[in-house]
């Protein structure tokens, strides 16, 4: 299924963009014909149930799952033909993280965001600039008092917001984020994604997230991309996206969709019908 | 820039990052320690040798006797000091192996004796010595084919759903170490008894054997093979951090690992092939290593290698005097020191 | 455990016995051997039971012998009591030098009901063992380095049985006080030992290997004056009948002036 490019700011350029895509992953069809563009500073959530292959497509967007089918363009070139450190200068990725089982600190755990513009791949020292550029992120993400702490040592949400850190520090204009928000607390939630906020609105940097958070979507992102069975559903603003007929289509759960107080955005809630016994 | 920017210019944490610096002093001063390590050990062995004279023919690199008989001199550089130089080729080389594995596997008991690279080394390597017997040099060429067969089987075993997740690769490691230890056990049911004897010594580490010819093969491999590490050392600090987290931050996983796997393998191999399995050095070395150094490879990777060659250097002269003029397998010596030494790790971590 | 009168079913689980066994006549009544056991060469007929570090239990309960001999050299304390439990009947002998084997082959013989047998065997090994020893008396002994096997490097240590042989053989083991039977050597030391003959076993169980000299004593006064003599190596690690017959050798290679008739 074939959809048009939701609204987009006038003479933005296009950063990223997928045609048609079918990803296989584990023997099935994962994804199936999306397309989707993503453009400087804008944010597009990518939202719908389990397993509609939301992370599936992310991971296709950022080179490690090769498609079946469809291309990927980057800044107009294919991505197969791209080497994997270009790939890596231009898109970064904030997933969960691995359990980390050797020591190591925030501060180098941060610079390692810095890999991909080393000029000697595999070896090589952190230069001056990147020393500038990780303090500079570690400011931004609020984790400069604790650049000296072992990474085992931070909170959940700490490590989540290092985890963005190295992230930005990778200056990639490009970010895309695999559920950023599933381990933090309310007050973390809002200030990661205000982060990314700020960076496309700053920088012009183009940013997808998958949520499972339909009302975070609804808040932050400029498009929404809703998809099930590894098909997109519908995509648009979350106006026109967040419908209840839509979502309840989607989701197969009765919602009520009322104006936020305060942003005025969609602002979706599930109704539970208490179940009755017969 | 606000004044939590200067802070962040003195922090601590900048000051104690891994910097060409530091590494460059640790490694002169492991250098050093190694040098020394070479002329003090060649002044002892289970024969007594003129102290001054013998560094006097040393400090001479062989081109005078002072006044050492001939029998001293050759003991001393044709027994001795070669003796010494391949026992810092194969610590060295086992323990660079042990720490770009840990590294590559995120796993800090990864060792060449547990994932089954060193038994299949020791299986070319008989393979070897039983039907090409002539033959130097199909000994590491062997052995190194059955290091990377191993490591191929172990790889194989491993990959499950998620890819060959740590857990899995050590499982399959134990798996392939211990049948090839079956089908080395086997193969020596088959000789007869006399050459079991110094079968089984070999097996569990043997320095003794004077190879004029492979002993330059196996320092050079040792070299080559540390800094061709080395080199990677970068890539592998994202690696110890999560496959998936290295490769989106543009580390070429795939050629890393076959970097990682066929030099390891090379350098198991050689050591296997010229002394046979010394245990335990792939495992604690490199543990040492990142305990005072850091876990960052570029400095622990060769910390490693001058550190293993210093912990085989010592625990050899151990192995060829406590018993004197008998000798103990040098893999007994780095067992009984490592194995302590490991637990006491364990606790501390 | 009492022996029955008459054995007629006896199982040898190492290679001297078998050789004492059939050099006392009792050749007839061996029902088993392990695979070693190769000499004299009617040996091989008789039923293998494995190899003298693993034989077969069963199988040799399968043979029902009367008596089992065994030599604890091959370490088969384990086994012995496993043996005594089937009620059959185990002798073990273990001689450590020539003056053992001697009484070894008596034993056997009692056993067997063969001692006369015995005692003429007996006898004619002493004699050659005596004639030896007097055609050696007067020579000067010679340092000599047993080699059992160059790489790595092992020798004969004090607890050895061929450490007895040499001294008999007008010559004395660099390596006789040595603690153990086959110590693994130091290079160095026996560089520094500068041995003055060099006895390489070979040619018999070991086959071709063990037939050249370890790098160490390359520049040996052994090596340099061409005294390096190859013996077969069952002639003088096995202790039996031809023990005697490996003396003869080692003490002719080393003292060839004095069997000159």
């Amino acid at each position: 299924m074939i959809f048009s490019v939701a609204r987009r700011k006038p003479g933005k350029p296009l950063m990223l963009e997928a045609r048609d895509l079918s990803v296989s992953y584990d023997h099935r069809i994962a994804v199936a014909n999306v397309s989707l563009t993503l453009n400087a500073a804008e944010i597009t959530a990518i939202i719908g149930p389990n397993g509609a292959g939301k992370s599936t497509l992310l991971r296709a967007l950022n080179g490690q799952i090769k498609p079946a089918s469809g291309v990927i363009l980057l800044d107009g070139q294919p991505l197969e033909r791209l080497n994997r450190r270009s790939i890596s200068r231009r898109v970064a990725v904030v997933a969960q993280e691995a359990e980390l089982r050797f020591p190591v600190t925030v501060l180098e755990f941060v610079l390692g965001g810095r890999f991909a513009w080393a000029t000697n791949a595999g070896w090589g020292w952190e230069t001056e600039r990147d020393l500038r550029v990780a303090e500079a992120v570690l400011q931004e993400t609020e984790l400069t008092e604790l650049s000296g702490r072992l990474m085992n040592e931070l909170s959940g949400g700490e490590r989540q917001r290092a985890l963005m850190a190295r992230a930005l520090a990778t200056e990639a204009p490009i970010l895309l984020l695999d559920e950023p928000t599933a381990n933090l607390d309310l007050s973390h939630q809002a200030t990661l994604l205000s982060l990314v906020r700020n960076r496309c609105d700053r920088d012009q940097s183009a940013a997808l997230v998958v949520t499972h958070d339909i009302n975070l979507a609804s808040q932050f992102a400029d498009n929404i991309l809703l998809m099930k069975d590894g098909r997109t559903f519908t995509s648009g603003t979350p106006e026109e996206v967040l419908k209840p007929q839509i979502l309840e289509e989607v989701f197969e759960v009765k919602v009520l969709v009322d104006a936020h107080p305060v942003t005025g955005g969609p602002r979706v809630t599930p109704v539970h019908e208490p179940h009755r016994h017969s | 820039m606000s004044s939590t920017a200067s802070n962040i210019v003195t922090s601590p944490a900048r000051q104690n990052r891994v910097t060409l610096r530091k590494t460059v002093v640790s490694c002169l001063a492991l250098t050093i320690a190694l040098l020394l390590s070479i002329v003090l050990m060649s002044l002892i062995g289970s024969e007594q040798l003129p102290a001054r004279a013998s560094l006097c023919a040393l400090a001479s690199f062989g081109t005078s006797s002072c006044g050492l008989t001939r029998d001293q001199f050759d003991i001393l550089f044709q027994i001795r000091l070669p003796r010494i130089l391949l026992a810092a080729a194969v610590g060295g080389s086992l323990a660079t192996a042990g720490a770009a594995y840990q590294a590559l596997l995120r796993n800090p008991l990864a060792e060449p004796y547990l994932l089954g690279i060193s038994n299949g080394a020791a299986v070319g390597t008989m393979i070897a010595l039983i039907f090409f017997g002539a033959s130097e040099w199909t000994r590491p060429f062997l052995a190194f084919t059955g290091a990377l067969l191993a490591t191929l089987a172990v790889y194989r075993l491993a990959r499950g759903r998620a890819g060959a997740t740590p857990e899995r690769l050590v499982l399959a490691g134990v798996i392939v170490t211990t049948f090839l230890s079956s089908v080395i056990v086997f193969v020596t049911t088959l000789m007869d008894a006399t050459r079991i004897r110094s079968f089984t010594f070999w097996l569990l580490g043997d320095l003794s054997g004077t190879s004029r010819t492979l002993l330059p093969v196996a320092i050079t491999i040792t070299i080559v093979g540390a800094l061709a590490l080395t080199l990677n050392a970068r890539s592998l600090n994202l690696l110890m951090l999560g496959e998936r987290d290295a490769f989106d931050l543009g580390v070429e996983v795939g050629r890393v690992r076959v970097v990682v796997f066929v030099v390891a393998s090379l350098l198991v191999g050689s050591s296997v092939a010229a002394s046979g399995s010394v245990g335990y050095v792939g495992l604690v070395v490199p543990h040492l290593a990142r305990l005072s150094l850091g876990s960052d490879n570029r400095i622990s990777i060769p910390a490693a290698a001058l550190g293993g060659a210093l912990f085989v250097i010592v625990a050899d002269t151990v192995a060829r005097t406590i018993i004197a003029p008998r000798e103990l397998p040098v893999g007994a010596i780095t067992a009984l020191i490592g194995a302590p030494l490991f637990i006491y790790l364990l606790k501390r971590a | 455990m009492s022996l029955p009168a008459h054995v007629d079913r006896v199982i040898s689980l190492a290679p001297n016995l078998t050789e004492i066994v059939f050099a006392v006549g009792g050749g007839n009544r061996l029902v088993g051997r392990t695979s070693y056991c190769d000499y004299p060469p009617e040996a091989k007929a008789v039923a293998e039971i494995g190899d003298t570090l693993h034989p077969s239990l069963e199988r040799i309960i399968a043979l029902r012998p009367q008596v089992v001999l065994i030599s604890t050299a091959s370490q088969l304390e384990i086994f012995t009591q496993q043996l005594q439990n089937q009620n059959i009947a185990v002798f073990v002998t273990d001689p450590h030098d020539l003056t053992g084997v001697f009484r070894s082959i008596g034993q056997v013989g009692e056993i067997l009901g063969q001692q006369q047998q015995a005692t003429l065997v007996v006898q004619k090994l002493r004699d050659r063992t005596n004639a030896v020893e007097q055609a050696v008396k007067q020579k000067p002994l010679v340092r000599v380095f047993y080699q059992l096997s160059a790489e790595p490097l092992y020798t004969a240590g004090h607890d050895a049985f061929v450490t007895d042989l040499i001294r008999r053989a007008g010559a004395i083991s660099v390596t006789a006080a040595v603690p153990g039977a086959w110590p693994k050597y130091s290079n160095e030391s026996a560089l520094a030992a500068k041995p003055e003959a060099i006895i390489l076993p070979t040619g018999g169980s070991m086959g071709a290997g063990n037939s050249n000299v370890t790098e160490a004593l390359r520049q040996s006064p052994a090596a340099l004056a061409g005294r390096v003599y190859k013996i077969n190596d069952d002639h003088l690690v096995r202790p039996g009948p031809r023990a005697v017959d490996g003396l003869e050798e080692m003490a002719k290679a080393l003292h060839p002036d004095a069997f000159d008739k």
